[in-house]
């Protein structure tokens, strides 16, 4: 028990920020007590490693909570010169289809090195780099695409 | 490329703070919950008072004189929702420069027992492979269209577009067997004898891959949980079925299944099927085909195409489809005349 507990409370804050980032900060705290409870029922399966498993029931719980995207929620980024670009970035991340958002957020938002990440998405690390090139490919290709940038100069005129 | 995620980085979210009084509170209620199922034989005794209490309960309720039935408003209908990953891959280009393209899509399948919504090829895309095969592309000039290795036929490069199909047919058709039709699941035996021999008559004989298939796909409806379970039992006990005791799950652990060899798939032979059941929830986990042997530069046990069984649930939610897409209207396949 002691375990669990160390565990719960080193992993807390990285799970209720991935659920936070992928269902929305209302739902996350919801979602993290539910990863726990999971958790705790399957503790004999916990690996010495924890997060990548964690992070694994929390996508499920997102999955199954029928994703609600955290790009509506733009307002918790102050108004500032980068405002913009993070505008940019998180409007053409949004444009990827989910399982591009996902390899991208695992490693640039939850620092999870590839390992880890193919953990948690139950794939091989070689399969997560290759759909980690085309992911950062599809990003890069829909930032520079005409919409963005007219989005850019109208954010610089106004 | 490197700068792009760093930018991507310094989009992220703020992180919501931690509750700390919240936090605790639900470590104090997780860990007072019981870790363990209790044993059967275990239940039966701590509970077999309130057993008896129940039996005389159901007895005195059946005996009194029945009261009229109010009239109840109908119930919504229950969905079976199936939604499925898939990608597999296919030999493209110049034979004496071929290169791998993959086929990635969502299929979304709402089943009653006389209507089935699917919505096919969703957030589809062919592209190719591996950063080598990328290379190999863009050196063919990126064509749009790539024609197959081996066929008659080109693969359309790109997104997909999504398709709508609705039929309302009573009884179940299974998709991997044309030919086989079910009037109903819940006449399926729970005896995994009976239900190997249904299965066998149903494909017409004892043949170890189309039995094995159409139990790996009776797995994933809405049969009840002995059902499933009679069918897992029934998968083992399949002539040259293999046991597999330590495959792999999406979530990190481990799940078990069976692999059957399998016909071969256009392009691949010495194929290999292997069937995932999650031991937790009893459910399908994914459904793999792996060549056995080193083909078109692929190592030997490379998976060659894949279901992934994302969520197989009983609900009484309407069927989202997307708007704009015609319900019926055309496919449009990315595989194309030449």
């Amino acid at each position: 028990m002691e375990d669990f507990s160390a565990v719960y409370r080193e992993c807390y804050p990285r799970v209720l920020a991935y659920a936070a980032s992928h269902a929305g900060a209302q739902r996350a705290e919801d979602i993290t007590s539910e990863t726990f409870t999971i958790a705790w029922r399957k503790l004999d399966q916990m690996p010495s490693n924890a997060l990548p498993w964690l992070l694994g029931i929390a996508r499920n719980l997102v999955l199954a909570a029928r994703r609600q995207k955290w790009h509506d929620e733009i307002d918790d980024v102050p108004v500032t010169d980068d405002f913009v670009r993070v505008v940019e970035i998180r409007s053409a991340l949004a444009s990827l289809s989910d399982a591009d958002q996902e390899v991208l957020t695992l490693v640039a938002w939850h620092g999870l090195p590839a390992a880890e990440a193919a953990q948690v998405l139950g794939c091989t690390t070689a399969t997560f780099f290759v759909r980690l090139h085309r992911a950062r490919r599809r990003l890069r290709a829909a930032l520079s695409t005409p919409n963005y940038d007219r989005a850019r100069e109208s954010w610089k005129t106004s | 490329m490197e700068d792009l995620l760093k930018d991507l980085a310094a989009a992220k979210p703020p992180t919501p703070e931690v509750d700390p009084a919240r936090m605790e509170r639900d470590l104090a209620r997780i860990i007072a919950l019981p870790r363990r199922r209790v044993a059967g034989s275990q239940l039966v005794k701590r509970f077999a008072p309130l057993l008896v209490a129940a039996a005389v309960i159901a007895l005195v309720v059946v005996l009194l004189p029945h009261p009229t039935k109010p009239v109840q408003p109908a119930a919504p209908p229950q969905w079976w929702h199936a939604l499925t990953r898939h990608w597999s891959l296919m030999v493209v280009g110049d034979p004496a420069n071929p290169y791998l393209v993959e086929f990635r899509s969502t299929t979304d399948r709402w089943l009653t027992a006389d209507t089935e919504i699917s919505v096919i090829q969703k957030d589809g895309e062919v592209e190719p492979y591996s950063r080598e095969d990328e290379a190999r592309w863009e050196l063919a000039g990126k064509p749009t269209r790539a024609p197959q290795v081996g066929g008659n036929h080109s693969v359309r490069v790109g997104p997909m577009k999504p398709a709508v199909l609705k039929t309302a047919v009573s009884g179940f058709q299974m998709s991997l067997h044309s030919n086989v039709r079910l009037d109903s699941l819940h006449s399926l035996s729970k005896d995994p004898v009976e239900l190997k021999k249904t299965l066998e008559n149903l494909v017409g004989g004892k043949d170890a891959y189309r039995t094995a298939s159409l139990a790996m796909e009776l797995m994933a409806a809405n049969v009840s949980d002995d059902q499933r379970r009679a069918l897992f039992e029934l998968l083992k006990t399949i002539d040259g079925v293999r046991f597999l005791d330590q495959a792999p799950l999406r979530n990190g652990s481990t799940g078990v299944g069976v692999a059957v060899a399998a016909p071969p798939r256009f392009q691949f032979s010495d194929v290999e099927t292997h069937f995932i059941v999650n031991p937790e929830t009893g459910l399908p986990s994914r459904k793999l085909d792996l060549i056995t042997t080193p083909q078109h530069g692929l190592p030997g046990y490379t998976p060659v195409a894949e279901a992934e069984y994302l969520l197989l649930d009983r609900t009484t939610i309407d069927p989202i489809v997307p708007q704009n897409v015609p319900v019926n209207g055309e496919v449009e396949s990315p595989i194309v005349a030449r």
